[in-house]
């Protein structure tokens, strides 16, 4: 997934103002793919929402603490969980395939050696089917890909709640809110709500 | 992993440019200073620390650039993702290595065999990934990448005009 591009950047203004540029476009990125990834069946959507996810984390990485506050850095923590989570369902998604592919090559060279001791008979016998090539493979595989199903359905379970804890939060409100935010003599304004409360002394 | 090193002087108010400057100065450096041993396959947390490094220069590069002269911007940036590409196709497999590992581990002897069929499939992938890496590596010192970062860092810095009074001289 291509990053949008932002617009307004000045390189000679100041650092706050163009970081707040762009966190407000990777936000939206990622919330762009809600409600689409509530769909289980939604995988690249889902991969997609990782990228998003990662690409906030990080510019928020490099600018919340000097620029926008607590919020914004915990913020860049939400979007490392989301990024993390998704990636583990990602993993599930890129291994899946390659197991049922490996189970599918193994009982293709089971295939291809009973259709080899039958012969020229009329059917196979199936007697010739003890003890074929790659036969010892077959039950790990499959546990493997139950495995990896199951897995894959409580990743996104844990996905769903962690999207859900989000939304409670006010994640996107008080991001933004933190962003329109402004160290005044170190500190942020006394007006924040949440986190973004100046020290006192 | 390593903890990403913080920017001295970063505020809200300094310059895009100059944070610019500092920010890639730094997370270029650790890029570097984990390149050594990651081709041990024995030690994959060395991987991985310069993997994690690798994204960290390439978001750098991506937040910031605009600060940076368009051409050479792409081409460092282009090497950046290859070193990356070249460091996920080894730490993946050695994380679904590791993973698989246990796994097997933890199942019946007869589900084993299939288990270890699969696994060495990754262990090959694991070996291809050690050579791409050590393409990727030698390319970064063929092409002088931490030159090129330090010249874009260079150029981003020289975008914010020096304020008048500030080069006065101590005796003046």
């Amino acid at each position: 997934m291509k990053a949008g591009r932002v617009t307004g950047i000045d390189p000679t203004g100041p650092l706050a103002d163009n970081a707040e540029r762009i966190v407000r476009l990777r936000l939206e990125e990622l919330h762009g793919f809600v409600p689409a990834v509530l769909d289980p069946a939604e995988v690249e959507a889902l991969h997609d929402m990782r990228i998003a996810a990662k690409r906030l984390r990080y510019v928020l990485e490099v600018t919340a603490e000097p620029c926008f506050g607590p919020y914004a850095a915990k913020a860049a923590k939400r979007a490392k969980d989301l990024q993390d989570l998704i990636g583990e369902i990602h993993d599930c998604d890129v291994a899946l395939p390659r197991v049922r592919a490996e189970a599918q090559a193994a009982r293709e060279a089971g295939a291809v050696a009973l259709l080899a001791r039958a012969g020229d008979a009329a059917d196979v016998d199936p007697g010739l089917a003890a003890e074929l090539p790659r036969a010892d493979e077959h039950r790990g595989l499959a546990t493997l890909e139950t495995y990896l199903t199951a897995r894959r359905r409580l990743l996104f379970e844990r996905f769903l709640e962690l999207w859900r804890a989000l939304e409670r939060e006010g994640f996107r409100a008080r991001l933004e809110y933190a962003l329109a935010e402004r160290p005044t003599d170190g500190a942020i304004t006394r007006l924040s709500p949440d986190d973004n409360v100046a020290p006192s002394g | 992993m390593a903890k990403a090193r913080p920017i001295a002087g970063l505020d809200a108010d300094v310059p895009y440019a100059l944070a610019a400057a500092a920010t890639l100065r730094v997370r270029a450096a650790e890029l570097f200073e984990h390149a050594e041993g990651v081709l041990d396959t024995d030690e994959i947390e060395r991987v991985h620390a310069m993997r994690v490094a690798s994204r960290r220069l390439r978001a750098v590069l991506e937040i910031y650039a605009p600060c940076f002269p368009p051409k050479p911007f792409r081409a460092a940036l282009r090497d950046v993702k290859r070193i990356a590409d070249a460091l996920g196709a080894r730490r993946d497999p050695d994380v679904q290595l590791e993973g698989l590992e246990r796994f097997a581990e933890l199942l019946p002897a007869a589900d084993r065999p299939g288990i270890h069929a699969f696994i060495a499939g990754i262990r090959r992938e694991q070996a291809d990934g050690n050579a791409v890496l050590a393409q990727a590596l030698e390319r970064l010192d063929q092409h002088d990448l931490r030159a090129r970062l330090e010249a874009l860092a260079d150029a981003a810095a020289a975008l914010v005009p020096v304020p008048v009074g500030d080069d006065a001289g101590e005796g003046s």
